[in-house]
């Protein structure tokens, strides 16, 4: 009995929204790692992940959005991150990665850095 | 571990509080879950043995027969479900003890309709190793040491026992303590133990008036820290993607984080020279 569904994938243009659900942990990740690839298949490389509902992230996640990350770099795509908790905001610090993963605290300016326009 | 058959997975609610009762029951049906329910441990238990179930959220303050007895008892019987247990009192004594009957997982009440869904729904999707045995060595809430099986399972089971222990840190504290303990248990029975149920990793969780130390010690050979290219912690300060890209090199999966984030959580972090053993600190004052 799946209690939630972990993801909702919406478009804008050519950016992919992604609302994760849930844990992102080494228990969770797999259908976000799924989706992903499904996403670089059909060719959708621009990807925005929403952390709003994510409730626990780990090391193993972050190091997962890491190698999705580059996989869409490596293909002329981009991901990048929305409404990242507190706490994951001081993971990405400590391990550097804010300095090459671009964070947004809204959707709007996140689909805007992709070139969608409002 | 029990396993229906059906497609609809079973939960046993034991509490006395009629009316818990009742909300759980809906709640847990709404998702989907059959439910039973009992008003006491001997009811609880006659309903086990009869009809079996895949979870039992199991209250500890029990009238007649504690909840603790319940458990022992569930846990004896040749397929027991995973249990969960409940309670009000939550004091260190009592998660220790819980620790001790093998529980899955332990929750203080009150606690959300979100929090409950949560367990139960881990608990419905955990593998049968995360039932294995974890040996108590030291059931003191001020000096808990344990020795468990290097299953993922298993180290998510005993991490979530154990973080009880510190509820009543500071919540910023309590995470803290709560991800660099996870991190560094699971590196322990993922490299040091292979993931082998068959070898152990032992973990001792201190508490003193003004600090926590957690020592966990793997089975392992232990690593040279300088050698870790597909660590972070070896990253060179102007490229914190190098440990991905060795990674993805090596085959490995994506991680690699876990020891950089644990030094900003901690005020401590020690290995012994084999670094198969390490103890980390977080003061409290």
């Amino acid at each position: 009995v799946p209690a939630v569904f972990p993801i909702v994938v919406r478009t804008v243009d050519d950016v992919t929204v992604v609302d994760l659900h849930g844990h992102l942990m080494d228990d969770g990740d797999i259908p976000l790692v799924e989706c992903v690839t499904d996403l670089i298949r059909r060719g959708r490389l621009k990807v925005l992940l929403n952390l709003k509902d994510v409730t626990r992230i780990d090391s193993t996640g972050i190091g997962m959005l890491v190698a999705k990350f580059l996989s869409l770099r490596r293909l002329g795509g981009d991901l990048k991150l929305l409404h990242v908790s507190e706490r994951a905001r001081h993971l990405l610090a400590v391990t550097k990665l804010s300095r090459v993963i671009e964070t947004f605290e809204s959707e709007e300016e996140a689909l805007r850095s992709f070139g969608v326009r409002p | 571990m029990s396993s229906s058959s059906a497609e609809q997975r079973r939960v046993l609610i034991v509490d006395d509080d009629r009316a818990l009762r009742h909300a759980l029951a809906t709640l847990l049906q709404g998702k989907g879950y059959a439910v039973e329910q009992a008003g006491d441990g001997t009811e609880g238990l006659l309903h086990l043995r009869r009809d079996g179930t895949d979870v039992m959220l199991l209250d500890i303050n029990l009238p007649g027969m504690s909840g603790l007895e319940v458990l022992e008892q569930a846990q004896a019987l040749p397929s027991p479900p995973f249990v969960v247990m409940m309670t009000a009192d939550g004091t260190p004594e009592t998660v220790v003890r819980a620790v001790q009957g093998q529980a899955f997982r332990y929750i203080r009440k009150p606690f959300a309709p979100k929090a409950i869904i949560e367990i139960v729904g881990d608990a419905m999707s955990a593998a049968p190793a995360a039932a294995l045995p974890i040996e108590v060595i030291s059931a003191r809430p001020e000096w808990l040491e344990v020795v468990a099986p290097c299953t993922l399972e298993v180290a998510e089971r005993l991490h979530a026992l154990v973080m009880q222990l510190e509820t009543s840190l500071p919540e910023d504290v309590r995470e803290s303590v709560a991800q660099a303990c996870r991190e560094l248990l699971f590196n322990a029975v993922e490299w040091g133990g292979k993931l082998d149920p068959t070898r152990k990793v032992r973990i001792s969780c201190l508490r003193a008036k003004r600090m926590l130390l957690y020592r966990i010690a793997d089975p392992g050979e232990g690593f040279d820290i300088e050698r870790l290219m597909h660590a972070a912690i070896c990253n060179p300060d102007d490229d914190p993607l190098r440990h991905a890209l060795v990674r993805e090199e090596q085959g490995l999966r994506p991680g690699g984080l876990g020891l950089a984030i644990t030094r900003s959580l901690v005020d401590e972090l020690i290995y012994n020279e084999a670094h198969n053993e390490v103890v980390f600190v977080k003061y409290l004052d």
